[in-house]
């Protein structure tokens, strides 16, 4: 068997030695994941890039449609805000009190041994009723009788249109003058009569003017 | 197992290879890859939401067209009831207004003053003002003034008359005296 004589030992195994070099082998395996993180970061900066493009194409969509909306929003709210309005409005309209059904339905009632000398009425507040103080002087034989026609007439004419109506005398007093009627002297009284009732909704609409044939001028 | 033998110099440069690791992991995901996730993800969720608002627009849009259309009446009775308030303070026109309407009624000398103006409550109200006026026709009779009250509460649907006081006057029997006591919405300028 052949000798063999390593004269170069040493020198091999520093060499071995240097291979053998953790920072060289460190380095090299930090290059090595450094390149796997730079082609891992390309990776994901192409995909970011491709959504960037989704993005701007998306934002240009929006651009466009975006003055549509607002403005479709905006005219939205203003007709929302048009129609509460007039639902407001419409509820304040029909729920006033018509006085002019009021007066013609008084006027009605008026007979000719009778006359309305005052009207004041007022109108509840937020339209929940109606009070009404009539004053007049009633004529006849039977003055009272006279006055008591007008509020059973009073009490069944507003009782066909409004609600709760309640006709009463506050005061009902004789007067010592006397009135020519036909030629004849009657007795006269005067009356002041509280009327309060409710208006129906339903009921209580606008009518035409009052009818005057039956309406006197009162007297002083 | 071999066992691995480790002069102290090999240690140190050990140490240091690691702690440059360390640090190329940091900055790595610190400055390269930790911003550029972050600007995907904002970019990915405004995506979404301009994606859903461009789909929500087209309801929105087709809400609008459809409001439009079943408001046409509502809109055309708010214009209506807003052109009963013409331009300028209500003091300026209202008054003349009253005197004019009363005398196309053959009742003279009416006057109108203004009692009071106020807020509504209503919030749907916000741009109308509530006016309270005083009217006095001094010289009508009640069928005048029937017919009167019944054309102004058909002609003036904002307007509502919360009192009314009608007697008679002490020295003209043939005639009546006449106050009234009015409220209009009416829309602030």
């Amino acid at each position: 068997m052949a000798l063999h004589l390593n004269l170069l030992h040493e020198e091999i195994s520093q060499q071995r030695q240097r291979q053998r070099d953790p920072l060289k082998i460190g380095m090299m395996v930090l290059g090595a994941i450094g390149t796997l993180m730079i082609l891992y970061y390309m990776w994901n900066a192409y995909k970011t890039l491709e959504i960037r493009n989704r993005f701007s194409a998306i934002q240009h969509d929006w651009s466009k449609v975006e003055p549509k909306v607002t403005s479709a929003q905006k005219r939205s709210a203003e007709l929302n805000g048009i129609i509460s309005t007039i639902k407001v409005l419409d509820g304040m309209i029909d729920s006033r009190f018509y006085w002019a059904p009021f007066l013609e339905k008084l006027s009605r009632c008026v007979a000719l041994n009778a006359q309305v000398t005052s009207v004041d009425g007022t109108v509840l507040e937020d339209n929940k009723g109606v009070s009404v103080m009539i004053e007049g002087l009633a004529a006849g034989r039977e003055p009272r009788a006279a006055a008591e026609e007008l509020r059973q007439l009073l009490l069944e004419q507003l009782g066909q249109s409004y609600r709760e109506v309640k006709v009463e005398f506050k005061t009902l007093e004789d007067l010592d003058t006397l009135v020519k009627i036909g030629g004849d002297n009657m007795a006269m009284a005067r009356f002041g009569l509280s009327v309060t009732f409710t208006t129906a909704p339903s009921t209580a609409k606008a009518a035409p003017a009052p009818a005057p044939e039956r309406v006197r001028a009162p007297k002083p | 197992m071999k066992k691995l033998n480790l002069t102290k110099d090999q240690i140190q440069k050990l140490a240091l290879s690691s702690m440059g690791f360390v640090v190329l992991l940091y900055v790595y995901f610190s400055f390269f890859l930790g911003p550029l996730n972050k600007s995907r993800d904002s970019m990915l969720a405004t995506i979404d939401d301009l994606q859903r608002k461009v789909a929500g627009s087209k309801n929105e849009m087709m809400k609008a067209t459809n409001l439009e259309q079943a408001a046409g009446a509502a809109t055309t009775r708010f214009a209506a009831l807003k052109a009963l308030s013409p331009e300028g303070a209500p003091i300026a026109w209202f008054p003349p207004r009253m005197k004019i309407f009363f005398a196309n009624q053959q009742i003279d000398k009416t006057t109108a003053r203004l009692e009071n103006s106020s807020p509504f409550r209503e919030p749907e109200l916000a741009n109308w003002m509530r006016y309270t006026w005083s009217l006095d026709l001094p010289q009508t009779d009640f069928a005048t003034t029937g017919k009167a009250i019944a054309v102004l509460e058909n002609s003036e649907p904002l307007l509502s008359i919360t009192h009314l006081n009608l007697h008679a006057v002490a020295d003209d029997p043939q005639f009546q005296q006449v106050s009234l006591t009015a409220m209009t919405a009416i829309v602030k300028r």
